[in-house]
């Protein structure tokens, strides 16, 4: 062996967080469910020992889900999300971003500027960066500076309105002539219907676990189904639907069986707000270690990314291009858009359907957009009689004693209300 | 006879409290927590039995809280501070004819709790990792001003001119903007009540966010100064309810819950 050269050091300290995520996730829980293994494995594999498991081919960076995938499995290659849940990649990012910005857009840069990134990026043959939130938009100009070439897609402010609808088809639209340049491949009706099939049964595949959450007690924590939705980020999609819907079927077996993964009166969290991004699972694991279960949740890291389906009724590539577009514009319940009311009905939609007790709501410190929405969402939520917690925290592991205080009165309050309810 | 005990293992202190087999407060003790704050947590419990002559056997229940609470596996169960200060503070206010809202200020953080009728936590907050507004900012403001923690308290009515206004945050830019103050010839009593409205009316700002109801108990360490207490109220526009030994509510709530968790087991058995 030769002598540790700095990179290993910070990959080393990249990878111990890693891994003590991976343990409190794996270890802190009984009766984990064996299809779990696949991914407890892959993110070992990935995280842990930095196994490379990009396939060959033409890399695209995606810094948000707004970018839609299909158009880039299309062209024939490959989507990598960049988002980063790493305390280590956040500090190195805060070495040159401003102190008060969000530790996720500081932790995707502190990756990519880095000469080690975890995942394995690697050479990025384009990254598409959705002019989203104020530092994601500003953040296209410092991946450059890194040397990384930068796609804006412009997204609009308001959804609503047909000029937005317009406007977005046909940055997606231009999206796909750059990755036309890019690939030298054309778009044909065939190859991206096939696109579109292999992301609707990748959806598919999450939303039968998702409807498994319904089931009181609980059958599959929140702490998996966020392991998971991460995956979907770097995994092959192909290998990745088939590891959920071998974990659907041993869902459907346990709940035939009644195996359960909480105890019955444990209450029923909605997770709402800045998304837990791996290995920043800080927060749900907090719920869950104490005695709570996540059940549902409305981010961009898992029910967001993953629910809604491309409906194509459209049959000419041009408007199967438009249909793409609507999906990833009309249902998005992010907190960038002025007038928000869809996550509004969105979240009392889940609270309703999952059954749940409480919300907790999570913002990243620095994070204006949904630190300005808690308020409203709060108000809303407490004339309905739901509580909601919110939390505003940032990757470095300084608050966790703090935190579970908060968590555990949290989840005690919810329970002294409903044993009064009786 | 049988008793039931609550200890708060916090960050500055740890405070055990002792309840009669009906509930009423038999005794309690503080002491301060220091490095090793297992050890002296079971000295702190340890010390109280001694004083009341009572052997370990007789604490038929003990519930920890306070940022120790997991650790102390001497404990029974552990419950939350916030839930454990919400009960306390629920049966020492109804002697001043309940109590509705509790601003808790401790060594490390400062909380507002909202609760209802039964004592149940209807709303909290919770300062955010920063120690700004809390026990640890009067400390290090005390030792700037060469002060004894305990002297803050009568120094804020001394003051010739009228409170001077702290504006920072930051309990580390604060501290240098004492020191500013200091440097520009102005008075201790000045300065000292300058601090006590700079934590005022970021308690106050906390308790807004929960909802002000009703009577407004005021507990922790802090609530034993004075000049704070004046201040909160000033901010406030309100009187507060200050229990005379505001250390120790959160201890005793947790001492009542575990004479209910003992209670509700014995009834489960029976």
């Amino acid at each position: 062996m030769t002598a540790a050269a700095p990179n290993d050091f910070a990959r080393s300290k990249q990878a111990r967080e890693a891994e003590n995520m991976l343990d409190h996730i794996v270890d802190d829980f009984d009766d984990n469910l064996a299809s779990m293994t696949y991914f407890y494995d892959l993110f070992r594999r990935v995280y842990i020992q930095g196994e490379d498991i990009r396939p060959k081919g033409i890399q695209v960076g995606t810094t948000c889900i707004q970018a839609p995938e299909e158009l880039i499995h299309a062209f024939g290659a490959h989507p990598v999300r960049l988002c980063n849940g790493s305390y280590h990649y956040d500090q190195i990012g805060a070495d040159f971003m401003p102190a008060k910005s969000c530790s996720l857009v500081k932790a995707t840069l502190g990756m990519l500027c880095s000469e080690n990134p975890v995942p394995r990026v690697g050479k990025l043959d384009l990254v598409v960066n959705p002019t989203t939130c104020d530092q994601k938009k500003k953040a296209s100009a410092m991946m450059e500076g890194m040397g990384h070439t930068v796609f804006d897609l412009e997204l609009p402010n308001v959804k609503e309105s047909e000029a937005s609808r317009v406007y977005w088809q046909r940055s997606v639209r231009e999206f796909a002539e750059r990755l036309r340049a890019l690939t030298g491949k054309r778009l044909t009706r065939k190859n991206l219907l096939a696109a579109m099939a292999k992301t609707r049964r990748a959806e598919m595949a999450f939303r039968t676990m998702d409807t498994f959450r319904q089931r009181q007690p609980a059958v599959l924590l929140g702490k998996d189904v966020f392991l998971v939705t991460n995956a979907f980020f770097f995994d092959d999609i192909e290998r990745w639907t088939e590891a959920v819907e071998a974990l659907n079927q041993e869902l459907a077996a346990r709940a035939e069986s009644g195996v359960t993964a909480a105890q019955r009166k444990a209450p029923r969290i909605v997770f709402t707000g800045s998304p837990p991004i791996f290995p920043n699972l800080k927060l749900p694991i907090l719920i869950e270690q104490a005695g709570g279960v996540v059940v549902a949740d409305e981010t961009c890291s898992a029910n967001r990314m993953l629910y809604d389906m491309t409906a194509v009724d459209e049959w000419l590539v041009n408007d199967m291009v438009d249909s793409l577009a609507d999906k990833y514009l009309k249902p998005c319940t992010c907190p960038i858009f002025t007038r928000n009311e869809d996550r509004q009905r969105r979240l009392l939609e889940l609270a309703a359907k999952f059954s749940a007790d409480g919300v907790v709501y999570q913002s990243f410190a620095g994070c204006q957009v949904y630190e300005m929405e808690q308020k409203s969402i709060a108000d809303l939520l407490n004339a309905q009689g739901i509580p909601m917690l919110y939390v505003e925290t940032d990757y470095s592991p300084d608050d966790m004693g703090q935190l579970s205080t908060r968590i555990e009165a949290f989840l005690e309050s919810i329970k002294t209300r409903k044993r009064n309810r009786k | 006879m049988t008793y039931f005990a609550g200890i708060d293992i916090g960050s500055t202190a740890i405070k055990v409290a002792l309840v009669h087999g009906d509930g009423t407060l038999a005794g309690a003790h503080v002491t301060a927590s220091g490095s090793l704050f297992h050890k002296n947590a079971k000295e702190a419990l340890q010390g109280l039995l001694d004083r009341h002559g009572l052997r370990r056997e007789q604490v038929r229940y003990l519930i920890a809280t306070g940022y120790g609470r997991k650790l102390f596996k001497e404990a029974d169960d552990s419950i939350s501070e916030i839930t454990a200060n919400a009960i306390g503070a629920h049966e020492a206010g109804k002697a001043f004819g309940g109590v509705r809202t509790i601003i808790n200020i401790g060594g490390q953080d400062s909380k507002a709790i909202q609760i209802d009728g039964e004592g149940g936590v209807v709303n909290f907050a919770m300062n955010d990792k920063c120690a700004a507004g809390t026990g640890r900012f009067l400390d290090v403001a005390a030792r700037n001003l060469d002060l004894d923690l305990e002297d803050l308290g009568d120094i804020h009515f001394n003051g010739a001119g009228a409170a001077l206004s702290i504006n920072s945050t930051c309990t580390v830019f604060a501290e240098s903007e004492i020191i500013g103050l200091l440097a520009n010839g102005h008075g201790k009593g000045e300065i000292v009540a300058g601090i006590h409205y700079s934590i005022a009316r970021r308690t106050v700002r906390l308790a807004k966010r929960v909802g002000i109801e009703d009577r407004v108990y005021f507990d922790g360490g802090p609530a034993l100064n004075k000049g704070l207490v004046a201040a909160i109220e000033d901010e406030l526009g309100r009187q507060l309810v200050v229990p005379e030994h505001p250390q120790t509510t959160t201890a005793f709530g947790a001492a009542i819950l575990a004479r209910s968790e003992y209670l509700a087991e014995q009834g489960d058995e029976a």
